[in-house]
């Protein structure tokens, strides 16, 4: 029993007036199918008056003579009539109160239609009872008060109208239409008591499916938010395991897990990227899996897990891998057993991170390391090598110089003959110890002049076939036709040396090195490594050997400094940077083409110029030209001060000295008129280049002739020698000096300058 | 909307005047009565018919295809079986001359013949019929032994209806020897006559 509070529940509502709902849906069904039913029964009923009234009463006679009965007639016409409207609105207005009421009263006049054709028989009479009956299907009673109505009326008006016809009398009272009315209406009061049961159990029905819809409305709603709640949910997995695919991806550190009772190994993406798996391959046995480890380290990792088994400790393994295409990785992999309430390993589970740009960057950092600390041996190499070389070469340049004049004033029979001469080849090798020296550290000063490559190349021959040995073919081809080009020439042969020692480290079994020049023009612009070449006319000195050449990661190092195949030790690294320094710095660039096993060519392109050649360096002679120029000599060293006044006063000028800067132009100027001042560079408060600077302020007339044996970069920029300036490299002989001093005198005004530079200037180790 | 509701109207008036005009059609022809002529008051010797002396002799006419005659047939056997055996009856039907036995021998004959107690004879070309004023098929004469006519008309309420009737509670009451309430009553049947079929009798 619901009670009234309940009944008030904004749920009872809804499902009362559900209720109602299903009821009125049901019952306009059963109303909706019943107009079908008649509209299908009623034209079936005309047919079979048609049929009856030509079964019963086809023709009707006149003596001999027959025509089609009436009935006939009365079938086909009435009947279609009796029939037509109800069919038209069972049809059109299914459903509607009009139409079942036109249905209950056509079915009624079919009934008096068929009663008539078929004479009156009391059988047919049952037709208007199975139509109430039928009618009843409505569950509408009304109807069948329409029904009763009609009949009532039928038998009304007949009784009055022609009583005998219904109740065979002349006269019938009124009462008689009650009576055959009365035997309707009693089957009609038991039909409506069915109706009104009938609808109470379609109400009972309605009750019960909308209560169900109420509960399945109910489970349908929970299961619409569990279904959303478990959506949301799955969205939220769905990112999360996608922000972890991508932490993975970002921290290249991906999982993994194996299941040891099945030994299936399961991973996450990152993992199977990270080892090159295929998607598909998810799920690989772990001795499968272990086939990527590098077998240098696949002992190890075995261990290491087998420690973690005996151990059930978590276990931390930095090995190699070995991908399909032959690459290697760096993996740092992290593991941990999980065993069972019996002790037993169940599963391991483990992640593996890409430590190979870690391994790499250390690589490098050590690369790095190692170069720095190459560059500051180089530089400590450099800075000893410049120490050195300043003191040294006064040393040298005294014993040479005076070993020179001791040679010339001795007979030359005389036994000391001999010791001097070893003294001064020694002197000598100790200079061009140092000069390489000098080289080696990139302290040189670089002098260029217009050349011929041909004539460098032809000038070293022998000493290259000495230096790449005898198992080694040496073979040149030369262009006839090879422009010039402008470049310091001990640097090229330094470059062509470099690169020749290089060829023979290839060739360690023998081969062939080839040397051409050619003439080449560049239409555009030529991109090699991060240099451009311009357009224009280019020599081309190419050196080819046959030998082991190179991969392709050697050649992207092969000019950077420090970088060698040779193994720490064997090379310095220096070789082919310095090359491609100088090369630069002359205008052109290296070009390397190389295969393994095949062999190198390294082309060196050098801007044509049409300049003229200038004169190489001048041989070494014994002559010492002579003058009466007055020449003032500023050196802080008194052996090689000594040593220069001796040379040039035997050569007949007037010398005055000086032992610092300040000093001599105090001396200037007391006297400027100095034809020559030949001045040391290396010296302390003043440099020889500052007192150049300055006395070509007060005497620009006064020649300068700096010496030293290195210069520290006070002549030189990047190596090259300032314009302008006069030079004499230390030590020097006396023969050299009185040459050099005597061409510079001789040389009047600007001309000077440039006649000078090119003698004695060079720097190339002998 | 009024147009639908004026074209709806319009259907039920049509429908009814339709069936309305159906029904009065229907009831006309239903209760339109045939023909007869002066029936003889007295039994009319020298006929094949024997006059029954005991029991009151009920002679019929019919036409055997009328189909409206079969109503009157089953009013015949209903009576019949009322009447206890108090009556003799003859049918005769009506066929045409030259015409095989076969002709009227149909199922009304031999519903007839079925009917226990009742002579069932060919009146060709309606010689009979003519004698005693028969002109449409269910036309009844009943006589009493002594020859005297005591009723004379059909014992059908309308045409071709069955049921309850003033002809047949008539001959019932007179067979038992009481009175009737009419001695008279329309006949509803084919006509016997070539001329015209199921007209009204001037009642006399």
């Amino acid at each position: 029993m619901i009670s009234s509070a309940t009944q008030n529940t904004p749920g009872v509502v809804a499902v009362s007036s559900r209720i109602t709902e299903l009821f009125n849906e049901q019952w306009q069904n059963i109303i909706r199918h019943t107009d079908y039913l008649f509209s299908r029964l009623m034209v079936f009923q005309w047919f079979f008056a048609v049929a009856l009234a030509l079964w019963f009463s086809p023709r009707t006679w006149s003596g001999m003579n027959s025509r089609i009965h009436p009935h006939v007639w009365f079938a086909i016409f009435l009947g279609g009539i009796i029939t037509s409207l109800p069919v038209y609105m069972a049809r059109k207005f299914p459903g509607e109160a009009l139409t079942r009421h036109t249905v209950a009263v056509g079915q009624m006049l079919m009934s008096a239609l068929l009663i008539h054709l078929t004479g009156g028989r009391i059988e047919t009479h049952f037709h208007v009872f199975g139509s109430l009956a039928i009618l009843a299907f409505y569950r509408d009673w009304p109807i069948l008060v329409s029904a009763t109505i009609v009949v009532y009326v039928d038998h009304l008006l007949r009784g009055f109208f022609w009583p005998q016809s219904v109740y065979g009398v002349l006269h019938a009272s009124i009462w008689r239409s009650f009576e055959h009315a009365g035997w309707v209406l009693f089957e009609v009061v038991f039909l409506i008591i069915s109706i009104r049961k009938s609808h109470s159990e379609m109400m009972l029905v309605a009750q019960r499916q909308a209560q169900l819809e109420e509960l399945n409305g109910s489970i349908e709603q929970t299961v619409a938010e569990r279904t959303a709640e478990l959506t949301r949910e799955n969205a939220e997995r769905r990112k999360s395991q996608a922000q972890l695919a991508q932490a993975q991806q970002i921290a290249r550190l991906g999982s993994w897990e194996w299941d040891i009772g099945n030994n299936r190994v399961i991973w996450s993406d990152e993992t199977r990227r990270l080892y090159g798996w295929l998607p598909e391959q998810n799920g690989l046995t772990m001795e499968m899996c272990l086939e990527r480890i590098h077998p240098d380290d696949l002992q190890y990792v075995k261990e290491i897990m087998a420690e973690s088994f005996r151990s059930g400790r978590p276990f931390t393994c930095d090995h190699r891998i070995v991908l399909p295409d032959g690459s290697q990785r760096f993996v740092s992999a992290r593991g941990e057993v999980e065993f069972n309430e019996f002790g037993g390993p169940v599963k391991m589970v483990g992640t593996a991170q890409d430590m190979t740009d870690l391994k790499q960057t250390e690589q490098a950092l050590r690369r790095s390391e190692d170069r720095l600390m190459q560059s500051q041996k180089m530089e400590a190499v450099g800075r000893l090598a410049g120490g050195v070389a300043h003191d040294f070469n006064n040393i040298l340049t005294v014993i040479g110089g005076y070993c020179a004049m001791s040679l010339q004033t001795l007979d030359k029979s005389d036994p000391l003959q001999k010791n001097i001469t070893e003294i001064q080849n020694a002197s000598e090798r100790a200079a061009s110890l140092t000069r390489q020296l000098l080289a080696f550290s990139r302290k040189q000063v670089l002098q260029p002049r217009v050349l011929q490559m041909n004539e460098v190349v032809q000038n070293m021959e022998k000493m290259l076939r000495r230096l790449i040995g005898e198992d080694i073919e040496l073979s040149t081809v030369f262009d006839v036709a090879l422009g010039r080009v402008k470049a310091d020439p001990g640097q090229l042969e330094q470059v062509i040396m470099n690169l020749a020692v290089n060829a023979r480290d290839a060739m360690p079994r023998g081969g062939k090195l080839t040397i051409s020049t050619s003439n080449v023009v560049i239409g555009h612009e030529l991109k090699f490594r991060n240099r451009t070449l311009d357009v224009g006319e280019y020599v081309v000195l190419a050196i080819t050997d046959n030998g082991v050449g190179m991969t392709e990661e050697v050649k992207a190092h092969l000019f950077e400094p420090f970088f060698t195949t040779k193994g720490l030790g064997k090379g310095t690294g220096l070789g082919l940077a310095t090359c491609y320094g100088i090369v630069s710095q002359s205008g052109g660039d290296i070009h390397v083409y190389s295969e393994p096993n095949c062999g190198t060519t390294f082309k060196i392109y050098l801007p044509r110029t049409d300049a003229s050649l200038e004169p190489g360096m001048i041989a070494a002679t014994s002559d010492m030209p002579a003058g009466s120029e007055s020449i003032l000599i500023v050196e802080d060293d008194p052996a090689v001060r000594r040593l220069a006044v001796v040379i040039l006063r035997n050569c007949g000028y007037k010398i005055q000295e000086s032992n610092n800067a300040f000093e001599a132009l105090e001396v200037i100027r007391r006297n400027p008129n100095f034809d020559l001042v030949l001045s040391d560079v290396i010296m302390p408060q003043m440099s020889g280049k500052e007192l150049s600077d300055r006395l070509r302020m007060q005497c620009p007339q006064t020649r300068i002739l700096l010496m030293s044996g290195y210069t520290d970069d006070a002549l030189a920029h990047h190596g090259v020698l300032d314009e302008g300036l006069l030079f004499l490299e230390k030590p020097f002989s006396p023969a050299r000096l009185a040459a050099k001093v005597r061409e510079i005198l001789d040389t009047p005004g600007p001309s000077a300058v440039e006649s000078s530079r090119m003698y004695g200037t060079s720097l190339v180790p002998a | 909307m009024r147009k639908a509701l004026a074209t709806r109207i319009l259907l039920y008036v049509l429908w009814l005047s339709g069936i309305g005009t159906g029904i009065v059609i229907i009831l006309d022809y239903e209760n339109a009565s045939g023909s007869s002529s002066n029936a003889p008051g007295h039994w009319i010797s020298g006929t094949s018919i024997p006059l029954d002396p005991v029991r009151d002799t009920l002679i019929m006419f019919a036409h055997p295809r009328c189909p409206c005659t079969r109503a009157s047939i089953e009013e015949l056997n209903r009576l019949l079986a009322e009447s206890n055996g108090r009556i003799a009856a003859h049918v005769f039907f009506f066929r045409p001359p030259n015409y095989p036995a076969d002709w009227s021998h149909t199922e009304l004959w031999r519903n007839v013949e079925a009917i226990p107690g009742v002579t069932v004879q060919d009146d060709v070309n309606d010689t009979i019929a003519r004698r005693f004023g028969a002109e449409t098929s269910g036309y009844v004469l009943l006589y009493n032994p002594k020859g005297q006519l005591l009723f004379r008309g059909g014992i059908t309420a309308s045409r071709g209806h069955a049921g309850d009737n003033l002809g047949e509670s008539a001959i019932i009451s007179l067979a038992m020897g009481g009175s009737a309430a009419v001695t008279q009553t329309p006949v509803y049947g084919c006509s016997l006559l070539d001329e015209s079929n199921c007209q009204r009798t001037i009642a006399p």
